[in-house]
């Protein structure tokens, strides 16, 4: 059996409230107290000091494209990157080829998952058939099928009726449901945040008032049917004023925002640069203010990567043309760590809390928890070194990721899913 | 001469150096035209590329007349005859073009941005003939130059702008380049097409037409344009010319020797009355024949921009 005892890391474990240097142990695929360790097996020690541990990150938010094959990502390809990025569970969407709206096709994926994923995979099944938004999708039979939530990420369900009906029927399963709020009549011809700067360049303006007007949506359904929705990929400073006001009144209600609206804002486009073509848009500096301050109050639970690969040929075009979304499943850590170095004192703690502990409880997965008994999934971090990521390093099969060419601090060392290691940086 | 540029892509970032050089080359074309001589100035041997990705009659046949003037090889591709109807991308399109030994391209694209791709794509001159809603420069030059030949200096001139501006590269084009000239730009029309941020690009905006007439030196009409705004941006085409369309009525409050441009094509009886179009202070037809020789200054300093360093 593969035992492991971690010596001198600076363990950071909000589940259990700890951020200090100590030592853990691991026998076979969970943690276990060092009086536990079977005296009779063979222990390797691996020497932390100077690094940190975290629990495993959990993504709420990546698209693989395709289950298998395909030139521009795959759930290997994909799981891949997770684990160079310190992820040990990943939720993909639905929207992968093949589209997973019916139990057959998520059967499938799933099993390919448990194949070909170095970590663990999960999937999202679609709340409506194609995430049209028209018939609600055999949510049921899905669940059966492996899903561990459904959404039309990244898409958002436009009737209102189906939607609620959805949630509601959902719940039945105590499956979450993740909408990404997004009002598509005032939306359809945004390529860019509605400001000044897509008026003078002659884009179409993707307003916050229809994201805004999707999350106050989401809340009305939470409260009134007492039942969680998580939101995805906030982007507006006005939302985050609506989660803030509705989670004190006690609403059910969870938000993520992605490692891009916090790090960069709308001035990035102005050279019609397609690889800050984002979904949603960039938005301003206010707004990725009012993002930071959500973070830190808890108002916005967690950081998705909001991974969404494109091949270049693809990203390489007119800016409207052009699709949006980029990639960050290997990046999103250290820009968010470089993101905040210097304004929170306690940062990997905070980290571990919107990469890991909060996604967990989000999912209803396990995970997330550096406490004995759990599975050993968790991440070794060096948080002073500094590395300038180029397409050149990733796993993944695109290199649509705006992070890439810049320098940032802290480097993922080793991954370990269940005790073994998926990733080492050596 | 101080030019620098091998592209034009727009007014924003041209410098009012730049802007004079090329009004000033324009007039000696036109001086040229009127006395039917060849130039001296010429693009002998040089093939001129003009990619037209959208439909356009005025512009395309003004830059081919333009080149053909300065004796330049004028080749035409309109999207229609293209490989673009077949998918393949603006950067091979490009790459072909430039293989084929391009001198200079003039592209007209509805995506914003697109000639800027093109740029940095390929080391060619890129002219911009009008990307989506971005940039018209060799239009709002044109127009410019026409103001100028009318009223002289722009300085603290006031030129009103009236129509769809939310939608339109030359009312984009102008305010950059008429602000740079010292005049004072309104912006007016329906709040839903000349939205208030526009304050924020340096123009005046209103939505009372009368009093914006009043003060005008010259107004400038934009086509309202039915394929674009759907219902939403006003009731309907009755009520838009009812209340901000350039009547007989309206057009007695302008100062007797207002002068009145359009881009073209224009939707008579709908943003401006028949007979106005036709007036004594219409210059309409003036600009369509500026734009020959502006469209041969920006040619020439684009296209021969790497002998002119």
């Amino acid at each position: 059996m593969n035992n492991l005892h971690l010596k001198n890391g600076h363990i950071v474990d909000p589940a259990n409230n700890i951020n200090e240097v100590k030592d853990l142990w691991i026998q076979g695929s969970r943690f276990v107290d060092k009086n536990e360790i079977e005296k009779s097996s063979c222990l390797e020690v691996i020497d932390l000091e100077g690094k940190m541990v975290l629990p495993g990150f959990i993504d709420l938010r990546c698209h693989p494209r395709n289950v298998t094959g395909g030139s521009t990502e795959n759930i290997c390809s994909i799981s891949k990157t997770a684990a160079q990025g310190g992820y040990t569970s990943i939720l993909g969407m639905p929207n992968i080829s093949p589209f997973i709206d019916n139990p057959g096709d998520a059967r499938y994926a799933t099993e390919c998952a448990e194949r070909d994923a170095v970590i663990k995979f999960y999937l999202a099944g679609a709340l409506t058939e194609k995430s049209e938004g028209n018939k609600l999708s055999p949510i049921g039979s899905l669940k059966e099928s492996g899903i561990k939530a459904v959404t039309d990420c990244p898409y958002s369900t436009q009737n209102n009726e189906i939607f609620v009906k959805g949630v509601e029927y959902a719940a039945m399963f105590n499956l979450p449901v993740i909408d990404f709020p997004r009002e598509l009549s005032l939306s359809k011809h945004g390529t860019a945040h509605d400001s000044k700067i897509a008026l003078s360049m002659g884009l179409g303006g993707y307003p916050r008032m229809a994201e805004e007007i999707f999350v106050q949506r989401s809340i009305t359904v939470s409260k009134n049917l007492e039942v969680p929705i998580h939101l995805s990929s906030i982007s507006s400073r006005g939302s985050v004023e609506l989660i803030h006001d509705a989670k004190s009144k006690g609403v059910f209600i969870t938000a993520d925002t992605t490692p891009h609206h916090i790090f960069f804002d709308d001035r990035m486009i102005t050279d019609y640069d397609a690889n800050f073509k984002t979904h949603p848009p960039l938005r301003e500096e206010s707004d990725q203010k009012a993002l930071l301050s959500g973070l830190r109050e808890g108002t916005i639970d967690a950081i998705c990567t909001a991974h969404e690969p494109h091949q270049d040929y693809l990203k390489q075009a007119e800016y409207d043309i052009a699709p949006a979304g980029v990639t960050s499943l290997d990046t999103c850590f250290s820009a968010i760590f470089t993101r905040f170095s210097e304004e929170l004192n306690d940062l990997a703690f905070e980290c571990a809390k919107w990469l890991s502990f909060n996604p967990s409880k989000i999912l209803k997965i396990e995970g997330g928890n550096l406490a004995s008994g759990m599975c050993a999934d968790f991440v070794v971090i060096n948080p002073k070194e500094k590395k300038i990521y180029t397409e050149k390093d990733t796993c993944s099969l695109a290199s649509n990721n705006p992070f890439y060419g810049k320098k940032l601090i802290s480097v993922i060392e080793k991954t370990f899913v269940d005790g073994k290691v998926v990733f080492d940086k050596n | 001469m101080n030019w620098n540029r091998t592209s034009l892509l727009g007014l924003e970032d041209l410098t009012v150096e730049e802007i004079t050089i090329i009004l000033e080359l324009a007039s000696e074309f036109k001086r040229n035209l009127q006395n039917k001589v060849l130039p001296s100035k010429n693009l002998k041997g040089k093939r001129i590329v003009n990619l037209f990705m959208e439909p356009s009659t005025r512009t395309r046949v003004a830059f081919e007349i333009a080149a053909k003037s300065l004796s330049a090889d004028v080749i035409s591709i309109a999207s229609q005859s293209s490989s673009l109807t077949k998918g393949e991308t603006l950067k091979d399109t490009a790459n072909n073009i430039q293989a084929l030994g391009a001198d200079a391209i003039v592209i007209r694209h509805p995506s914003a941005g697109s000639p800027l791709f093109l740029s940095k794509t390929i080391p060619v001159p890129i002219i911009n003939a009008g990307d989506g809603s971005h940039e018209h420069p060799s239009q709002a030059l044109l127009d410019i130059f026409t103001l100028q030949q009318k009223l002289g200096r722009l300085d603290n001139k006031n030129i009103t702008i009236l129509g769809d501006i939310l939608f339109s590269r030359v009312a984009r084009s102008n305010l950059w380049g008429l602000k740079k000239l010292g005049a004072k730009v309104t912006l007016v029309g329906p709040s839903t097409l000349v939205p208030r941020e526009f304050e924020k690009l340096g123009a005046v905006v209103s939505h009372d037409v009368d009093k914006s007439l009043k003060n005008a030196d010259a107004i400038m009409l934009l086509r309202i344009q039915h394929e674009r705004q759907s219902t939403s941006h006003f009731p309907s085409l009755e009520e838009y010319t009812k209340i901000f369309g350039l009547n007989m009525e309206r057009a007695k409050l302008l100062k007797p020797n207002a002068i009145i441009l359009h881009p073209g094509p224009i939707n008579r009886g709908v943003e401006i009355d028949s007979s106005i179009a036709d007036s004594k202070n219409s210059v309409i037809l003036q600009q369509v024949s500026n734009g020959i020789a502006v469209r041969m200054a920006i040619l020439y300093l684009c296209a021969n921009s790497s002998n002119l360093q």
